[in-house]
This record gives structure tokens, C-alpha cells and sequence, in this order.
């Protein structure tokens, strides 16, 4: 019976569960299939209900794994195969190299003399953990061009490394695989793929969290400006048969925290929320009388029917229902947040789901599904069924 | 406050006849939104798919916005829980037909396959009774004349009577409808009037509403071929009426009402082949057929054949000719006297919903 515990996934829930078992004193190994950890979490500006920014949760993990020797980590890390049972899984990890060493101080000299654009050499702005720059492989020319090589005072650029395979033997898996963002493109009457400012709400997110740590005005994409008017389209996607069928109970949370940050920044900015019903469960009701008081952020009811834009007009008009009012509107906004519902990520194993595709908890024993894999979570809930994951592998 | 009176019945048999899952309705107004028929002020379906999940017959039978819709699709295409509002207002023009028939058996006759027997029965035996008063129930010899077998003054008089007989009924029905559309979608003082009448003949004609429909011209040409085919047909019939006082009965092949009746059938096959294979193959473009489409299509469809049938009988001197004749006076009477009963009744009603609009500046 091997006594390790593997958790796969390096977000918020993966980090959590690693250090809760680690602190526990089991060893683990935490794999994460980006360069960095922190998953979704270390990109946001801001978590609901308290408004508080993510290193407010995320900072104190990185240091519980930096400090606790039970936990060894991979990053550009994807499990590949899984054989063997309870106490004896046999795993195969994949990881891609990120072409910089551990001898990178995050200098920067190596982004500063990239050619490319987007730049090859970077490092996420925000929480990033490791503290150490990545070379993205497809977009670097290798020695064809090896800028960085050369000024790299540290010895620290291998652009000929390659991917390698590395075999581990645990006794227990913890899948914490985490969310995507449904595809927005699929929303053909909203015309993401077409327009620049109407953007999801995770590339809001980012936005929000770039001009905070830039120090600059939130501007739109497509032109530079200020936006005068922003709508939020609730529901986008969600509960609709054609795309995904549930709520996600996040995503109204989301855009009320969206509406607050705005409303307390930018007091030139009129928001407007367009929703079916506000879904707050909990607690999180509390937000609602909050960006009510605030007297700025109008809520309608009514799902946006589509955006259509005027090539002779700048602006995104939305055409809706006023359901309480009970007229049609048709209304110009520059810019557009499109609230998208969370679709579970999986490992290349075949694995028990419900309709939906999200983990069961019920998996071959020894196999234990945390958070949002198993069903769309906030960021709080997710941090508590981390925990019980950690707890359930203990006991079991 | 207003009390709320459920009729469940009612609400089952919208949701039997649409096949939506009426309770799954989450009135999120992306029906309205999305419509491209609907006006700005108290857009539909949104309130209709409430009145009919709550099973509100008062505020849906004398509905102005049900006869705005045009039936595109859009709405049920895009509904997010796939609770179909084109089929449900579909549904509720269906039973506006019932709802209003005078007498109310005629709406039951037509409504519902069961009763099917009996709505065929009626003419069958009418003709019947009528022939035999003419003295003329037996098949003539010689040369196929159907003046020998229904004698022209008998069949002009004997239909166009009970034709005029159950409009007039009907017409009591309609009353009651635009009062009730006047009840539930009163009219503002200083609106547009006089001209609706124009406008709406415009509207019919030029089949302007079925633009809105993107994407489906194929409903516009459809209902064109079956709309201006029927037309030409009336004209002809109301030429023959007068050719058999004038005495120049039967038309000869080459007289230009003969070949524009020739041409009109052409034109409504042409339009039932597209409104059938369109029925069958692609739902999306009709919507879900029901009984009263298919009683529709099949009385046309039959009508027009018969019609070219008895003609090439009179021509080819067949022996069954008047056994066919027999059989087409049983479809002209399916589909001219079962008009306010049936689908058909969207002549009367539709126009009349459309002139109502116009009056009240709702379109």
C-alpha cells in the first residue's frame, strides 16, 4: 500500500487538498497541466462576496506548498495514463518542457529582447507560482533565433530541451481537474466571434485584473475608449437546451461583483445586468442588496434575444424583452459581458459523469473527485470540498 | 386584484396539440426578444406561453397578437427550453377556430378526426336529399353533362344558400371575436382608421408579413402558389355561375377562364407539394402538423385534383365521370362550406385580427 497521495489539477482545490494532506503529514504529488499554478483563480481580480483579491487565500497556499517538503510539484504536467488499483496506481505523467530552468530569477531580460508577438518568453501577470519565466514552444523560433540565449545572464534558457515521461507509483488520486468556460462562439446570436467588445465573463475578469495591476483605465477592446454603458447578459448559454442545460449558480455572482467593481471605480460607467432570475444561493444574496444600494446598476429581466451590431453605428444593440415592464427594447451598449456557464475538464481516463459531464463522486475506490470537476463552485465552495476530498482520502 | 381562473383543460389540450412541455416555460422573454413580427409594446409570446401554462382562455381566444404571427419559427428555434411558442400559438389560433364556431358543433366536426364520419356524412347526404329533389339521383345516359345530373339552378341556388347559411353563422362568431379583441386590446383615442381595411388587402397580397420570416422564403412562395391559385379559382367559379345563366355552359378548353383555372390548379399543386414534402421532411420550416393541417392540405389537395379530374371526364366522356363529380361537390364543400370551421377559417379570422391591428395602430 503506497501511502502517496497524487492530486491532479493545480488550481485553487488541487493546491488546498495538497496542502491540507501534506500538513497531515502525507506526501504528495501535485500536478498541474499549465506552467504555473493557481489555476483560474490566480487570474481574477477579485473574489465574490467580499470583493477581496485573490492573493487573499492563494498567497498563503503557495507558501504551505513552498515550505512543506511532504509536497513535490509538476507544472506542464498531463497524466497520460493510469493503471493499477487502490493503493498501487501507476501513473504516467507528460511534461512539457518550459524551456527555461530553475536557475531563471525572473529577471525579465529574456521577454525584453523577444521578437515575437505575443511575446515566446513570458510570465503571468498576477499570482504566478513558480516565480520563474516560460518559453511557449509554439510561439519561439528556437536557435533560429536565440535572442534570449544570449542575454540571459543566468545560464537559464534551454531551448532544446524536450518533453519527458516520468513514472509514479500512488496509493490514492485526488481529481481536481477544475472548469472551463462553455465556448462562446457557440452562441452564434451573440456574435463573439465578430465583435471585440463582447467579451466573456472570464476575459472581463482578466481585463478588470490588468488595468488594477497596470494602474490604467479599463478600456474596450476593439478602439482604446472608455465604455460609456455596459451590459451584462446573464444566462449566456446556461439553462438552454441547445447549449448547457444547468445553472452554474457562479455566474450571477460573477457579473453583481462585476457591477460593484465598477460601480465603485468607474462612477461614469452605467452597468446594466440582464437576467432570467438572479441566482445567489446562500450567503451571496447578500451581494444583491448591495449593488442595489449602490443606486447604479440596473437590473432587467429579460434574456438578450441577440446583439446586432450597425457597421454605421458604433455600439452593440441588444435586442429584449423587458419582461416586467412588458415592451421590447432595443438598446445600444459599447460594450457586452457575456455571464458563461462552467463545463467540467477531464483526464485522458474514462471516468464515471453524470448527464452533464461532470465526476461523480462515486469512482473506483481510491479515485476521489473534488470541486468544480463534480459540479459548477465558487471559489469558497471549492476551497471547502478540497478539504473533504483531503479528508475522504485520509479515511478511505 | 385580479383572480385568476384556470382553465386546465384547456391549457392540456394547447399543450396535446403543440406538443410542448407547457410547464417548462421559464419566461425569460428570449420568444419576444428575438421575434421579428412582434411589436415594441407588449411584444408576443412571451405573455401568451404564461396564459397558456396557466390556462387563461379569456385573454387567448380573442387575441389580437396570435394572428400577428406568421409562424417563422424563430421563436422555437431559439427557445431555450424548447417549449415551442410557434406551435403553441399555432395551438391557440386552432382552437380561436372551435372557440368561435357557430354553431359549435361545426368547430367540433372539424377539429377532431373522430368526428371525421360525420363531417364527410353531412355533405354526402345533403347532396343527396338536394338530388333528389332536383329529380335528377340516377346516372344520366349519353354524352357527360353534369347539368343533367345536377341541374344548374339547383346546384348554384342549393350551395350558395348554405354556403351563405352557415357564414352568416359564422359571421355571429366573428362578432364575438372582435368584440373580445376590442375587450382585451382597447383602442386608443386618435389612432389610425379607415384606411386598415387598404392596408391590410396590401399586406395579404403582397404576403409582406411572411418577409419577416428570415430564411424561409420557401413558406412565402408556398402560401403565394396555394393564396393567388385559390383566388384565380373563385374568379372562375363566379364566371362559371355567370356562363351557366348565360347559357355558354361548359367552357370550352381554349376560353382564357378555362386555362386560368388550369393554371390556378397547377399553381396549387405546385404550393401543396411544397407545404407537404416541407411538413414531412423539415419541421423546422412549418412548425408541427397536426390534424387541422393535414385536413387542410388534404381537402385542398383533393379539391383541386377532383376538379381537374371531372374535367378530364367531361372531355373523355368517362363513365364514372359523375360518380367523380359527386366526389369533387363533396370537396368543394369541405373546404368553401367548412370554411369558418376549419384551418381554412384563417381567411376570416386573420383578416379580421389584421384589421383590428391596424385600427389600434398594433402594427
Amino acid at each position: 500500500m503506497n501511502s502517496t497521495t497524487l492530486v491532479i489539477g493545480g488550481g485553487i482545490s488541487g493546491i488546498t487538498a495538497a496542502a491540507e494532506l501534506a500538513d497531515a503529514g502525507r506526501q504528495v504529488v501535485l500536478i498541474e497541466k499549465e506552467p504555473y499554478l493557481g489555476g483560474h483563480v490566480a487570474g481574477f481580480h477579485n473574489y465574490f462576496p467580499k470583493l477581496c483579491p485573490p492573493s487573499c487565500g492563494l498567497e498563503i497556499n503557495y507558501q504551505r506548498i513552498r515550505s512543506n517538503p511532504r509536497i513535490s510539484y509538476y507544472t506542464g504536467a498531463r497524466v497520460t495514463a493510469i493503471e493499477g488499483g487502490y493503493g498501487h496506481y501507476e501513473v504516467t505523467i507528460t511534461l512539457e518542457p518550459r524551456l527555461i530552468n530553475n536557475r531563471c530569477t525572473s529577471c525579465g531580460k529574456c521577454a525584453g529582447v523577444c521578437p515575437e508577438e505575443p511575446k515566446a518568453a513570458y510570465i503571468p501577470g498576477g499570482l504566478a507560482f513558480p516565480m520563474k519565466y516560460t518559453i511557449q514552444a509554439d510561439l519561439c523560433k528556437k536557435e533560429a533565433c536565440g535572442k534570449c540565449l544570449e542575454v540571459c545572464p543566468y545560464d537559464a534558457i534551454q531551448l532544446d530541451a524536450c518533453a519527458a515521461t516520468v513514472e509514479i507509483e500512488v496509493g490514492k488520486i485526488i481529481i481536481a481537474t477544475g472548469w472551463s468556460l462553455y465556448d462562446a462562439g457557440r452562441l452564434e446570436h451573440y456574435h463573439y466571434q465578430q465583435e471585440q467588445d463582447v467579451v466573456t465573463n472570464l476575459e472581463f475578469e482578466h481585463l478588470l485584473a490588468a488595468t488594477t495591476r497596470e494602474n490604467r483605465q479599463l478600456t474596450r477592446p476593439s478602439d482604446g475608449k472608455v465604455p460609456a454603458r455596459i451590459a451584462f447578459i446573464q444566462c449566456a448559454g446556461s439553462r438552454d437546451v441547445n447549449h448547457l442545460p444547468y445553472c452554474s449558480a457562479v455566474c450571477c455572482g460573477v457579473s453583481i461583483k462585476h457591477a460593484l467593481t465598477l460601480a465603485e471605480a468607474y462612477p461614469d460607467i452605467a452597468t446594466e445586468i440582464f437576467y432570467i432570475d438572479i441566482r445567489l444561493p446562500g450567503r451571496n444574496e447578500k451581494l444583491l442588496e448591495r449593488a442595489k444600494a449602490t443606486g447604479r446598476i440596473k437590473f432587467t429581466k429579460g434574456k438578450v434575444g441577440r446583439i446586432i451590431h450597425h457597421n454605421n453605428r458604433s455600439g452593440l444593440t441588444l435586442e429584449v424583452e423587458d419582461v416586467m415592464a412588458g415592451g421590447k427594447r432595443y438598446d445600444a451598449f459599447d460594450m457586452v459581458v457575456l455571464a458563461m456557464g462552467m463545463t467540467p475538464n477531464h483526464i485522458d481516463k474514462d471516468l464515471a459523469v453524470n448527464m452533464y459531464g461532470f465526476y461523480l463522486e462515486g469512482q473506483p475506490s481510491g479515485i476521489i473527485t473534488a470541486s468544480s470537476c463534480k459540479r459548477p463552485m465558487d471559489v469558497s465552495s471549492s476551497v471547502k470540498d478540497a478539504t473533504a476530498a483531503a479528508l475522504k482520502t485520509m479515511r478511505r | 386584484m385580479e383572480l385568476i381562473k384556470p382553465d386546465i383543460a384547456f391549457k392540456r389540450e394547447l399543450s396535446r396539440l403543440s406538443g410542448s412541455q407547457l410547464n417548462q416555460c421559464m419566461q425569460c422573454g428570449n420568444c419576444s426578444a428575438v421575434c421579428s413580427l412582434a411589436p415594441a409594446e407588449r411584444p408576443f409570446p412571451r405573455k401568451e406561453m404564461i396564459w397558456s401554462a396557466w390556462g387563461i382562455r379569456e385573454k387567448l381566444m380573442g387575441n389580437v397578437d396570435v394572428w400577428l404571427c406568421h409562424q417563422c419559427g424563430d421563436c422555437s428555434t431559439s427557445c431555450p427550453r424548447d417549449v415551442k411558442p410557434a406551435d403553441v400559438i399555432a395551438a391557440v389560433r386552432q382552437q380561436t377556430y372551435l372557440h368561435y364556431a357557430r354553431p359549435h358543433w361545426m368547430g367540433k366536426l372539424l377539429s377532431d378526426p373522430a368526428w371525421l364520419p360525420v363531417a364527410i356524412a353531412l355533405p354526402v347526404v345533403v347532396i343527396v336529399v338536394i338530388l333528389m329533389l332536383a329529380g335528377t339521383f340516377r346516372i344520366p345516359e349519353g354524352p357527360v353533362d353534369y347539368s343533367a345530373f345536377f341541374p344548374h339552378g339547383w346546384l348554384n341556388g342549393s350551395i350558395s344558400v348554405i354556403t351563405l347559411f352557415f357564414y352568416g353563422l359564422a359571421f355571429r362568431g366573428l362578432r364575438k371575436f372582435w368584440q373580445d379583441m376590442q375587450q382585451q386590446f382597447p383602442a386608443e383615442t386618435g389612432q389610425k382608421r379607415g384606411l386598415s381595411l387598404v392596408m391590410v388587402l396590401g399586406e395579404v397580397l403582397s404576403h409582406s408579413s411572411f418577409s419577416g420570416c428570415e430564411g424561409k422564403p420557401v413558406r412565402k412562395i408556398a402560401h403565394m402558389m396555394l393564396f393567388f391559385g385559390f383566388g384565380l379559382l373563385i374568379l372562375t367559379t363566379a364566371y362559371a355561375i355567370y356562363a351557366t345563366i348565360s347559357h355558354h355552359y361548359p367552357l370550352t378548353l381554349n376560353n382564357p377562364f378555362k386555362m386560368m383555372a388550369n393554371l390556378a390548379s397547377l399553381m396549387i399543386f405546385t404550393g401543396l407539394g411544397i407545404m407537404v414534402s416541407q411538413r414531412l421532411l423539415n419541421r423546422r420550416v412549418f412548425g408541427r402538423s397536426g390534424y387541422s393541417d393535414w385536413l387542410l392540405l388534404a381537402s385542398i389537395g383533393l379539391l383541386t385534383l377532383s376538379g381537374l379530374v371531372v374535367e378530364l371526364a367531361r372531355f373523355g366522356n368517362w363513365t364514372l365521370a359523375y360518380h367523380l363529380y359527386f366526389f369533387h361537390l363533396v370537396c368543394v364543400w369541405f373546404v368553401i362550406i367548412y370554411l369558418p370551421y376549419s384551418k381554412m377559417g384563417h381567411i376570416f379570422f386573420r383578416t379580421t385580427a389584421l384589421i383590428y391591428a391596424r385600427r389600434i395602430g398594433r402594427k
